[in-house]
């Protein structure tokens, strides 16, 4: 005899759902229908800036935008001449020296985080997390006035300073994440074996932890590569390539496009599409290798040990 | 550069644990005499492993740990002020219940891993690697792939592996915290093979579950028990034979008659 | 064998130097993320300081800035407020968006769906907001003029759809604002929503499916009075990310001190980050400290709602520690 028990439906699969009859099947289906059509519109918000970067940015590119520099362009210049080339290099040499200094310390952080038992430990957190709703304009005050204190020039270095407060939460609470996945037995075993802490830790409990603290470090610099208000209160901009971080100003992709859509000039918007699918590139691999990352460590660890 | 370490005696003396407020261990005085294995018997949750891991300066990483009286290797305080934990635990080694080998590192590297991390330096490292592997009877399966990664051996062999690893360090004492209980019986019955050889270098301290593997392994055995909320203690201390044969406390008994446990 | 056993101070004593080291790094390390807020509040309010005692109190809520050589008044009443209004518009946009997105990944989709869907929001969180700025002004103002002169001609009655006499086209709106702001929180409230659904045990969810309930009723009455406070807090992140916008509304919103209060369509706001931003290519010494003043606001305003919030959601997700 068949069984008269209702089948269990499984609730993930929309089509199953319970039938669609009288009052109790029709909110189901509004709720669905709502929640379908609200999330549409945000992925087609998303897919609207991704298509119109790729779309007006492409008429930009060649290969002469990417590695030139706009050391006699204009904002009116068409766009045979001139590139990005400069802003690239100087995106990249900013987003390396903040990274100096916010790698170790956010990695330290998240060490303290992990493996202190100090009391202080859930201040810290807060802190970081505090420090994590930063808006980046703060950042970029915070240094100018550092710069009017010192009575110093607006150059690169001040820039890489003004970025580091907004990359620290995040390579700190990334990082705290990966140490944490790394099973305790594994630093049990190494202590057992008569190491101290700072061994075990060097040695066994981050070579295990290192796709983790590589997704920090790529999220870190995903969000630090295109901060826009902090280097424009605290770097002059600059049509040629600088990589001096002391004297006079850097080009950088997010100053780039500010720059050239304030000019207002077909041509110079042109340039900042083009300037943006750039820097969606780049923003584009960091995020792409990190979820890679993610995903193979995932994959990993089911596999584990038989 | 010899490969036998000198076995050596360790006791514990009015040992109470404590976890925070909780006492959990009272008063254990017992004594692992040298070349012997000891098996640490009791249901669970009655504090085996948590002495176990007082043995070797483990149970201090816990936040809240606390511990009185002293606990003495070949008559010295291992808890004295002036004694460096990990100093210990080089001469006092653990195997883990669950196989832990180090992930990103290949079997050789693991096997010498001790050394490393503990900042001891060895003459040949080629010799104590396969003098380790020996010891641990596992040198025939691995000796060809050796720059393998560990974790590409099974559960018993990786459990060896950690064997190796620990016997690596020469400690005068082995703790091993119920090692077999994750394997299959027939690397359960190699490593027991591998006890009894290690016993004549070492002394080895074992908690298990399983009480035909106590009866084939050691020595010597101690039968702890911890009523609800009560702090556990050892209830009988003697030679395996006897405390299995003839019991001498009830308790004991029924334990080892399968009445409760 | 004593009575009472004497407990022995365990941990510390013979620290390895290596460890003392690595340990006083790491400290130190820490100590230093305190520092550095400390050392932000310093240097704002050491700037800040000069204007705010000269503008006084006046400086929060009064609406007029004008900066002469001979003397400066600078009153951040609009920009703040506006930042205010647009920072809530973008909230009530996002919010049921959010919301929507988070039980379609978590109750709806299938795993492999879930995770691009998942992907994307966090693609989407990881866009800078210079491109969503110019995306925002080239590309999203006509459309979102398109539904603002709808509203203007179908509702322009409520006064919150009204517009001052004379205007004629619809650009740079809050209205318009908002929109741009909801798109970059969304991210985060989605994010957070998605954490809290997912902590419903589904077998228990099935079950009571299977048994005749509807996923409506489970929703209403299960899932959403659970995860209220948990996405309480996560509106208020966004909250706090929108009121700190600066170059994402920079190019969209018509910055005015003549305050805009609610009349949302009308072309014609303030935004006090991008405020800052305008202001501060050209100004003098003493305008100088005005803006610095204005940052000021914006860290404390968002410190304070960052910390409620962290708190919020940290009751809520208690793993997360």
């Amino acid at each position: 005899m068949t069984d008269p028990r209702p089948a269990k439906q499984p609730w993930n699969k929309s089509s199953k759902v319970a039938s669609f009859k009288g009052g109790r099947g029709f909110a189901d289906a509004i709720l669905i229908v709502v929640s379908l059509l609200l999330s549409a519109v945000v992925f087609a918000l998303l897919l609207s800036v991704l298509w119109s970067v790729i779309s007006a940015g492409a008429g930009a590119l060649s290969p002469q935008f990417i590695y030139q520099n706009n050391r006699y362009i204009s904002t009116t210049t068409s766009l045979e001449y001139g590139g990005v080339g400069h802003a690239i290099l100087g995106t990249l040499w900013l987003v390396l020296l903040a990274t100096a200094a916010a790698l170790p310390l956010g990695l330290a952080i998240a060490v303290y985080l992990t493996q202190s038992q100090s009391k202080l430990r859930n201040l810290v957190r807060s802190i970081t997390q505090a420090l994590a709703g930063l808006p980046s304009v703060v950042s970029g005050l915070f240094v100018l006035s550092i710069i009017s204190f010192l009575g110093a020039q607006k150059s690169g270095i001040f820039g890489a300073m003004a970025l580091f407060p907004l990359m620290l939460p995040t390579v700190a609470r990334v990082a705290e994440e990966a140490l944490r996945l790394v099973p305790t037995d594994l630093r049990l075993a190494a202590l057992g074996l008569g190491a101290p802490n700072y061994r075990a830790f060097f040695q066994v409990i981050l070579p295990a932890a290192k796709s983790g603290v590589i997704t920090a470090l790529l999220l870190g610099l995903a969000r630090v590569v295109g901060e826009t208000a902090p280097l424009i209160l605290t770097i002059q901009a600059n049509n040629g390539t600088n990589l001096n971080p002391f004297d006079g100003g850097v080009a950088t992709l997010p100053t780039y496009i500010y720059g050239f859509i304030s000019a207002g000039y077909a041509s110079s918007i042109t340039r900042a599409w083009g300037a943006s699918l750039v820097l969606l590139v780049l923003v584009g691999i960091l995020f792409i290798t990190a979820r890679l990352l993610t995903s193979d460590k995932k994959r990993k660890k089911s596999k584990g040990t038989k | 550069m010899t490969n036998s370490s000198v076995a050596a005696e360790l006791r514990s003396e009015d040992v109470s644990v404590w976890f925070g407020e909780r006492q959990v261990l009272k008063d254990v005085n017992l004594t692992f005499r040298a070349n012997r294995v000891t098996a640490l018997i009791g249901p669970s949750g009655c504090g085996k492993s948590t002495f176990l891991r007082t043995l070797n300066r483990m149970h201090e990483l816990i936040p809240g740990a606390g511990l009185a009286g002293s606990i003495l290797l070949d008559g010295k305080d291992i808890y004295d002020p002036s004694v460096n934990p990990v100093d210990v635990r080089m001469e006092i080694g653990m195997v883990f219940q669950k196989p832990n080998p180090f992930p990103t590192m290949s079997i050789r590297d693991n096997v010498l891993s001790g050394l490393k991390l503990s900042g001891m330096k060895a003459d040949n490292k080629d010799e104590l690697l396969e003098t380790s592997l020996q010891r641990a009877s596992m040198w025939n399966e691995v000796k060809d792939r050796l720059g393998e990664p560990a974790t590409a051996l099974s559960g018993g062999q990786q459990q060896r592996l950690c064997i190796a690893r620990s016997l690596a360090m020469n400690p005068k004492v082995l703790l091993m915290d119920e090692p077999c209980s994750a394997l299959d019986p027939g690397s359960t019955r190699r490593i027991e093979a591998t006890i009894e050889e290690l016993s004549e270098s070492m002394t080895i301290v074992i908690v298990t579950h399983n009480m035909q593997q106590a009866q084939r392994v050691s020595h010597e055995t101690a039968f702890f028990l911890a009523d609800e909320n009560t702090p556990g203690g050892v209830v009988e201390f003697g030679s395996t034979e006897q405390v299995f044969d003839q019991p001498i406390d009830p308790r004991t008994n029924d334990y080892v008659n399968g009445h409760f446990g | 064998m004593p009575k009472d056993a004497v407990r022995r101070k365990l941990g510390s004593g013979v620290l390895n130097r290596g460890d003392r080291l690595f340990f006083g790094i790491t400290s130190a390390a820490s100590y230093f993320a305190f520092i550095l807020v400390a050392l932000i509040l310093v240097f704002l309010v050491a700037q800040a300081l000069p204007a705010l005692k000269e503008q006084g109190l006046a400086f929060i809520y009064g609406s007029t800035w004008e900066v002469t050589p001979e003397k400066a008044v600078m009153q951040i009443g609009p920009m703040l407020y506006g930042s205010v209004l647009i920072a809530l518009l973008g909230v009530l946009l996002a919010t049921p968006m959010a919301i929507a997105t988070a039980y379609l990944i978590v109750f709806i989709l299938p795993k492999n769906a879930a995770k691009l869907a998942t992907n994307l929001i966090d693609l989407l969180a990881a866009l800078p907001s210079v491109i969503i700025g110019l995306w925002g002004v080239l590309v999203f103002t006509p459309i979102a003029q398109g539904w603002a002169d709808f509203l203007h001609k179908y509702l322009g009655w409520i006064p919150l759809f009204s517009t001052e006499k004379g205007t004629t086209s619809l650009n740079s709106s809050p209205f318009i604002a908002g929109w741009i702001v909801a798109v970059m929180i969304v991210p985060i409230i989605t994010s957070v929503t998605r954490e809290i659904f997912s902590q419903f045990d589904r077998e228990l969810i099935s079950g009571a499916l299977a048994l005749g309930a509807t996923r409506w009723t489970v929703f209403r009455r299960v899932i959403l009075p659970t995860s209220s406070g948990g996405i309480t807090g996560g509106v208020l992140l966004g909250l706090g990310r929108a009121i700190g916008e600066t170059v994402a509304i920079y190019y969209v919103l018509q910055l005015s001190m003549k305050i805009n209060l609610f009349q949302i369509l009308e072309p014609r706001g303030g935004a006090i980050a991008s405020w800052i931003l305008s202001r501060f290519g050209e100004a003098n010494e003493v305008e100088f400290h005005g803006l610095m003043a204005a940052g000021l606001v914006i860290f404390i305003t968002t410190l304070v709602i960052n910390l409620i919030a962290n708190l919020i959601v940290n009751k809520a997700q208690p793993w997360r520690k």
